[in-house]
């Protein structure tokens, strides 16, 4: 009961506190007259450096070489391509669950250890997301190279070589430590928020600790998976400089062939379809999560509102 | 919510996006043509400019960066821009994409670029302009290497290198040892970038095929893939010069097909590789003028000046790459002249490449190419 009790006051507190922060009164006011006025240099900037490119490239896609579809009918008929774009979907499928495996305890560690733990913790995920992604891309071709590190160290135990680099397997190590600060960090934002006494609550009503996770705090964490996943799952749809240099061109994904086709081939038209077929498969998927998601979460609000 | 104002400032934003870029095109459309320019009378001498014509004119020289860049400037362009008064930036790495994007735009601001050679001779006429040969003194030149929208930039070789600790007693010949993974165990580097199809995989694998050199254009590509195909198992794909040399220096491979530069570097760094210049590809960086450059006659002054014999052994003493003025002499070590390809004996060994057939065949080689790569 007191638990209970407690989390009562807690979560009272909390309502409290978000009133407070939406009513700061006259203030707030003064500066809603203007609304529009702050959202100006952002929109401009989005104008410029991303509404344009983007129907430029759309256009492009339509027009070049000649008026009409004939990009996309090149897309979808060539199957090397539809190859590809699977390909892109399926490894940033990869890199996306794996990198959650990796990230969601990580995450919940960060929340679990003491001060210097969590700084401890902070900066190793802080200091590879702070250096060049070239740099990290080329450790990476160091250490999974045949004679590298880590093939030495497999070699020694009796394991390998192994064939890392210039592998769809190498392509993934190198994606998933790229991208994880991209789920480690907003993992940690929201689990960071959860009250723990909720789970204790939980196993004091009799829930196994298994059964506190998934029912309690994995419920209150999904916000943080899904940003971080879809955040995840998106960057690895166009990654370009990792698998360009951790793979084969055998695993070569689309952002390779785009960059094939628009450096080398100065077919901008077909670049440009490809970019706007990747970017119309994403807007889908993405659209079909969060479809998925508002169908599931008021379900959740039900069960896991205190 | 004050619902009626919020248009204003997305109208606000759209006009100033407006204005940005209409500033941006104008600015684009109305550069000052260039100055009118006495290069002096007569036809261009090689290696020299009239000194003070170009004063105060802005150029941008641009190449491949790294070591090469860097010589370019110190043994022509420096000396080229303190000569000729002009002030000559350097740019790169050359990006075809964003040369394109240059003259489509006609907003051209890389006045002479180092690029492949094929891919000069396919952009004749159409984003390269013709070289005026009154200004560029060619007669230096070696033999059939000036064309009508470039001149070579210096000269390599697209080369066989192999681990000599391993085939030291018994080394490949050429490249029917290279595909011979049965006779020759161990894995091979070849170039993978599927953006770059040159002159040297298609040619090796029908060499080794037992194609006479002088009978492999046009190429038999899908001959060539039957080849390339059936050695995939010991193939390591790099896609810049640095894996290329990378690939040596950490012992990856027992054999690798690459330019003599980079054998070069991975040699010079202690790598126990040598080179088997039997059957070695003669290959060229070329230089060229963008079609609406804003002055053309000081690009090909530029030019005209890169190519004098101090200049090119300047240049073949910083980078190690073959000078283009057969009057040039550059003071070498051993390990370097031994990777000089214009010699007479090194001649001997090379199978020249067509690459006027590549330039009229570039499109559906690197169709083919970038497709076999990606099979």
């Amino acid at each position: 009961m007191a638990v209970l009790d407690e989390l009562t006051s807690a979560g009272g507190a909390g309502r409290g506190g978000a009133v407070a922060v939406a009513e700061p009164g006259t203030a707030a006011d003064r500066r809603r007259t203007r609304p529009g006025l702050l959202v100006a240099p952002a929109l401009i900037l989005l104008l410029a450096f991303f509404v344009y490119p983007v129907l430029t490239m759309v256009w492009r896609s339509l027009t070049d070489p000649t008026p009409g579809l004939g990009n996309f009918v090149w897309f979808f008929t060539e199957p090397a391509n539809l190859r590809v774009l699977a390909r892109t979907f399926t490894t940033s499928l990869w890199v996306t669950v794996i990198a959650l495996l990796l990230s969601y305890p990580y995450a919940y560690a960060m929340t679990a250890v003491g001060r210097r733990g969590k700084a401890v913790l902070t900066l190793l995920v802080l200091v590879p997301f702070w250096t060049s992604l070239m740099v990290r891309t080329f450790a990476w071709q160091v250490l999974l190279q045949d004679t590298g590190v880590v093939n030495r160290v497999l070699g020694s135990v009796g394991l390998g070589p192994l064939a890392l680099i210039r592998t769809e397997t190498g392509v993934i190590i190198g994606m998933t430590q790229v991208l994880m600060p991209f789920l480690v960090l907003p993992l940690y934002a929201v689990m960071s928020g959860i009250d723990l006494r909720l789970v204790r609550a939980a196993r004091s009503l009799g829930a196994r600790p298994l059964i506190a996770f998934t029912r309690v705090y994995l419920p209150l964490s999904m916000p943080g998976v899904v940003a971080g996943t879809l955040m995840v799952f998106i960057l690895s749809l166009g990654f370009y400089i990792t698998p360009a240099l951790l793979g084969s061109p055998t695993d070569a994904l689309i952002s390779q062939q785009i960059f094939t086709q628009v450096s080398g081939l100065l077919r901008w038209g077909r670049g440009g379809a490809m970019g706007v077929v990747l970017l119309v498969a994403t807007l889908v998927l993405v659209g079909l999560v969060a479809l998925a998601l508002r169908r599931t979460t008021p379900g959740q609000r039900a069960g896991g509102a205190p | 919510m004050p619902e009626a104002r919020r248009p204003r400032p997305v109208l606000g934003a759209v006009a100033a996006f407006a204005v940005l870029t209409l500033g941006a095109s104008a600015c684009a459309g109305s550069g000052p043509s260039g100055p009118d320019i006495d290069l002096g009378a007569g036809p261009g001498q090689v290696g020299t400019v009239k000194s003070g014509a170009l004063k105060g004119l802005n150029m941008t020289f641009v190449s491949y960066g790294g070591i090469y860049q860097k010589g370019q400037q110190d043994a022509a362009t420096d000396r080229f821009a303190a000569e000729s008064g002009a002030n000559v930036v350097q740019d790169g790495p050359t990006d075809y994409a964003k040369l394109k994007a240059q003259v489509e735009s006609n907003n051209v601001s890389w006045d002479v670029v180092d690029t492949g050679s094929v891919w000069a001779d396919a952009q004749c006429d159409k984003l390269l302009q013709p070289l005026d040969y009154s200004i560029i003194d060619k007669s230096k030149i070696p033999n059939g290497l000036a064309t009508k929208c470039s001149v070579p930039a210096m000269q390599y070789g697209y080369v066989l290198a192999y681990n000599k600790t391993k085939f030291g007693g018994n080394p490949p010949t050429g490249w029917k040892d290279f595909f011979d993974t049965a006779k020759f165990p161990g894995k091979r580097a070849i170039n993978g970038d599927p953006t770059n199809p040159e002159p040297g995989p298609y040619e090796a694998a029908l060499l080794a095929d037992g194609v006479a050199p002088d009978k492999l254009y046009p190429l038999d590509t899908a001959r060539a893939e039957r080849v390339l195909s059936a050695a995939r198992p010991a193939l390591v794909f790099w896609k810049t010069g640095a894996e290329s040399q990378q690939l040596l220096e950490s012992g990856e491979v027992d054999m690798a097909m690459l330019w003599s530069g980079r054998a070069y570097g991975a040699i010079k760094n202690g790598a126990p590789y040598e080179v088997q210049w039997n059957q070695f590809f003669p290959v060229m960086d070329s230089l060229t003028v963008p079609k609406g450059v804003k002055s053309p006659k000081a690009a090909m002054a530029l030019i005209n000046y890169y190519l004098g014999a101090a200049q090119q052994a300047k240049l073949t003493e910083l980078t190690t790459y073959s000078p283009v003025n057969t009057d040039a002499k550059p003071q070498l070590d051993e390990l370097t002249s031994s990777f000089i390809t214009t010699t007479k004996a090194r001649q001997e060994q090379a199978v020249p490449v067509d690459a006027t057939w590549w330039a009229a065949n570039q499109d559906a080689l690197l169709t083919h190419w970038s497709a076999w790569l990606g099979s």
